[in-house]
């Protein structure tokens, strides 16, 4: 079982920052997601006509300078915008100083499905319609999936970890995910996590072919109904929501909001196809039960529930499996009722879930009429719900089979222990200098404790101002330095 | 307590090698696998060579109906991902099948069937095959190797594209680490295709002849494909089942430039931070490193300030240090280069061979550095490490020590030191 919380460090979020359909920023959108406006509507800026399906969610006309310097706008796509938008927003959020913070201990993780796939599309086209000379070098640099954080990163000057995943529906959940950890092994201080997606024609053009956009061959009109007996699949949306999350010091040090924590990360893949969520739900419980440390104290969960026959009814029978008789306690929600699924839906639905801990509030699953028998949970429907919610879980799973929950906690004052300070030893040698001028670049964490000697030497136990102990190959000797 | 994690398993497609044997006698013959292009039509491009993946018989190796739903990237992921597998000896060993992950890299992925059928949809044909589409996320190749096998552990890949598969060994290294997986398949795989080879061609990065790197005559790149694959395994879990132990992985970094979309950092002050940042993961010093892998896309602006970030880590060492740049045999082989590469620095750190960089005549003062030049050298290497850097200076630093370690005492160490 893993759990973030007992290892060294804890992780919480500061800073929210969401450019969604129901809203951009935090106000608009937490005010609309309790109100449950849905945001589904008739696609605009192509032609569906030749679709079966007719409706998407997209985001509002959104003037991008509000948020960005005009010079910069220039170089970055559409997606480009809206992910570098919400990072701005974030920081803002957050109360972070850029010129204060060490740009080598911030670092950006983001998941996003498909990134650019209008530009993709536009620079293919071009391609296509001219050959190679067609193909055009500005649209080419803003199309690989990681220009979306390269954006983000030169932008705001932000030098540490920067990674971007790309799978499915859960690639921004892993983004966090590897973030929370990165920030425990001490690699960094503050990451942006999070990601998103924006709906374009071409991806329109997949999905619908793929059979995956509602009505398809089900029954009911074209919407967005998680866990209804008639729901008969997804409606694509866009957005992207990011997370300042920050090591608990770090945060405190600086006196910052916090709003929740991220207490543990649960992962496992179901084998059941390649277009296929898990079938029985097998693997999203695997994923819960690893995630939540005290499955007791789960008051409600974010449900990857995204309205197609199966995946609604594995989440429910998953959700039995790992809470049993507390099943009915236990308030359920499906945010994409309100912004529609997309890959990268999970920034938007981890800022909802801090606002929901924050305030202790659940936002309800709308569009949903007649809750299906096989999804018999406690689902929180037309209204939102006031309650304490003491921990929650939110659930992500694409279709191919990668299941990713997160645990995420009410952040309740200090921890009711510190963690023993190990006595820092000063050996002289010869290279401390050198190992100065190393550490001084690639400055590990202060209690990072991480042993790098193997253990059948004999060592001693020092610590330099970055705690690392030095291995001598040359020497044969493991030897450790502290300064 | 940090894990040890070491690698247990490796397989590779590459334009000079369809498996390991094949591929690592070719690298240290330097045999360029740069040929006529073959996957689309490059009769319009001024380059009209790639390193192309043949004398592949994909018939040999799926049913004709996996075929017609796999993507050249795809079989050729599950093709090296076999090779790793049987060669772990996970084919007759009992694994515990939720206890193995997948992370792998992408790059383009499945973008050549993709582009198939919007070829076909924009030139006006009715109804393409929608089976095309099937690839059309950058998490296929990962979920085909999970469904083929049973796997049931955590899944993901990464998508910096030059560096995604490094990154994706960095990525497996902390699933173990966070004790979510015992066992994870990690690298990467990639296939040529029209979009990835017009853009590279219009940023005019690649090379018209041939891949050149660090040597003065360079133009740029030459695209590749394929797929490396390592298995990374919890050193404790190998053990038990007594597994062939190929290297151990020490540590690793992955940072950014915070510079520009395309080039990266002049002055190599990204390529530092990254090798510094890694070294110090892995409690390494610089004195210690025998042997780099370079990112060495023979580009004019990556070589410079790949040297100059080696200069600045390593000082007065770095012309000791042999340096290769094994892109100028099997190319540039984007989503999947960083898995090649490694699968290489880990043969390095078995063997004690370092595979050259061919191509190399006329030096430049720019890159002054011993790049081992046209012929692979021996040498006792106990510290490799392999460099990847990526668009928007998404740069990955990967360090391997050698398994078993030096016995202090003297004479070869044998099992755990």
């Amino acid at each position: 079982m893993l759990n973030l919380t007992m290892m060294n460090h804890r992780i919480v979020i500061t800073g929210l920052g969401i450019v969604s359909s129901i809203g951009v920023g935090k106000e608009e959108f937490w005010k609309n997601c309790l109100q449950g406006v849905s945001a589904i509507k008739p696609i605009r800026g192509f032609d569906v006509r030749s679709y079966l399906s007719k409706l998407g969610v997209q985001l509002p006309e959104i003037d991008f300078k509000t948020f960005i310097k005009p010079a910069n706008l220039r170089r970055m796509d559409r997606i480009g915008k809206i992910v570098v938008s919400s990072v701005r927003m974030a920081l803002d959020d957050s109360g972070l100083t850029l010129s204060k913070e060490d740009p080598n201990r911030m670092g950006l993780c983001i998941g996003t499905g498909l990134g650019s796939s209008d530009t993709v599309d536009q620079f293919f086209r071009s391609l296509l319609k001219d050959g190679p000379t067609g193909a055009a070098p500005l649209l080419f640099q803003t199309a690989v999936p990681n220009a979306i954080s390269s954006h983000c990163s030169i932008e705001y000057g932000i030098k540490g970890v920067n990674l971007t995943f790309s799978h499915k529906e859960t690639s921004t959940e892993m983004a966090m995910a590897f973030a929370c950890h990165q920030l425990k092994e001490g690699k960094a201080d503050v990451i942006l996590a999070g990601g998103g997606d924006e709906l374009s024609e071409p991806l329109y053009h997949v999905y619908s072919m793929l059979g995956a956009l509602s009505p398809g061959r089900g029954k009911g009109p074209e919407g967005m109904r998680p866990f209804d007996q008639d729901r008969n699949g997804i409606v694509l949306g866009e957005g992207s929501g990011i997370l300042v999350l920050e090591r608990l010091e770090h945060a405190e040090k600086r006196g910052a909001r916090i709003y929740a924590e991220i207490a543990g990360v649960g992962m496992a893949g179901s084998t059941d196809g390649l277009l296929r969520f898990d079938q029985k739900g097998d693997s999203i419980a695997k994923a819960m039960s690893l995630a939540a440390d005290e499955i007791q104290i789960v008051d409600y969960i974010s449900a990857a529930a995204n309205s197609t026959p199966v995946l609604d009814r594995a989440e429910t029978l998953a959700i039995k499996k790992v809470f049993g008789e507390r099943t009915r306690e236990i308030s359920v929600s499906s945010l994409k009722s309100m912004i529609g699924e997309f890959d990268g839906s999970g920034g938007i639905r981890a800022c909802g879930m801090a606002l929901s801990l924050y305030h202790g509030m659940v936002p309800p699953t709308i569009g949903t009429k007649h809750l299906d028998s096989e999804c018999n949970l406690n689902v929180v429907l037309g209204q939102s719900e006031k309650r304490e919610i003491r921990s929650a879980l939110l659930n992500s799973c694409s279709n191919g089979g990668s299941n990713i929950s997160l645990w995420f906690k009410e952040y309740s004052s200090p921890p009711l222990f510190s963690h023993e300070k190990i006595e820092i030893t000063e050996i002289d040698d010869p290279r401390k200098s050198q190992a100065e001028e190393h550490c001084r670049i690639a400055r590990p964490l202060e209690d990072d404790t991480h042993d790098h000697g193997s253990q059948a030497h004999p060592q001693i136990h020092g610590r330099c101002s970055c705690s690392h102990n030095w291995t001598s190959r040359r020497t044969g000797n493991l030897d450790s330095i502290g300064h | 307590m940090r894990k040890r994690i070491v690698v247990t398993g490796l397989g590779v497609v590459s334009a000079v090698g369809n498996n390991l044997s094949e591929f690592w006698d070719s690298l240290i013959n330097g045999r360029d696998g740069t040929k006529e292009i073959t996957a689309f039509d490059p009769s319009l491009y001024r380059t009209k060579i790639a390193a192309e993946v043949s004398g592949l018989n994909p018939r040999s190796h799926f049913s004709k109906k996996e075929l017609r739903r796999l993507s050249r990237c795809d079989q050729f992921g599950l093709i090296a991902f076999r090779e790793a597998w049987r060669s772990a000896r996970f084919d007759q060993d009992p694994i515990d099948k939720e206890r193995v992950g997948v992370v792998l890299g992408a790059g383009s992925g499945g973008i050549l069937s993709v582009e198939k059928y919007f070829r076909d949809f924009y030139q006006g044909m009715k109804r393409p095959s929608p089976s095309l589409l099937i690839s059309y996320s950058l998490a296929t190749t990962t979920d085909l190797i999970a469904i083929e096998s049973g796997l049931k552990g955590p899944r993901t890949t990464t998508a910096t594209v030059c560096s995604s598969s490094s990154a994706s060994i960095g990525v497996a290294y902390e699933m173990i680490q966070m004790g979510l997986a015992d066992v994870v398949i990690s690298g990467g795989s990639d296939s040529l295709c029209e979009v990835s080879f017009s853009g590279f061609s219009s940023l005019k990065l690649v090379d018209p002849e041939s891949c050149k790197p660090f040597d003065k005559r360079r133009q740029g790149l030459i695209i590749g494909e394929g797929a490396g694959i390592l298995i990374l395994e919890e050193l404790e879990h190998a053990l038990r089942r007594d597994a062939p132990i190929h290297s151990e992985i020490g540590g690793y970094a992955i940072c950014a430039d915070a510079y520009h979309l395309t080039s990266p950092e002049p002055n190599g002050e990204g390529v530092e931070r990254v090798i510094r940042i890694a070294l110090a993961h892995a409690g390494i010093f610089p004195e210690e490193v025998d042997t780099i892998n370079a990112h060495g896309t023979a580009t004019p602006l990556n070589d410079i300030a790949e040297t100059r970030g080696i200069k600045r880590v390593f000082g007065e060492r770095d012309k000791e240090i042999p340096i290769s740049g094994i892109k100028s045999m099997v190319g540039h082989c984007l989503g999947s280069a960083g898995g090649i590469e490694a699968v290489a620095t880990v043969r390095t750190l078995e063997t004690g061979i370092i595979p050259p960089t061919i191509h190399y005549e006329v030096p430049d003062p720019l890159c002054d550095l011993n790049y081992t030049p046209n012929r692979s050298i021996q040498k006792d290497v106990q510290i490799a490490i392999s460099n990847s850097f990526a668009f928007g200076g998404n740069n990955v630093c990967l360090v391997f020590r050698k398994f078993p370690p030096p016995s202090p005492l003297g004479g070869e160490g044998k099992g755990r030191c």
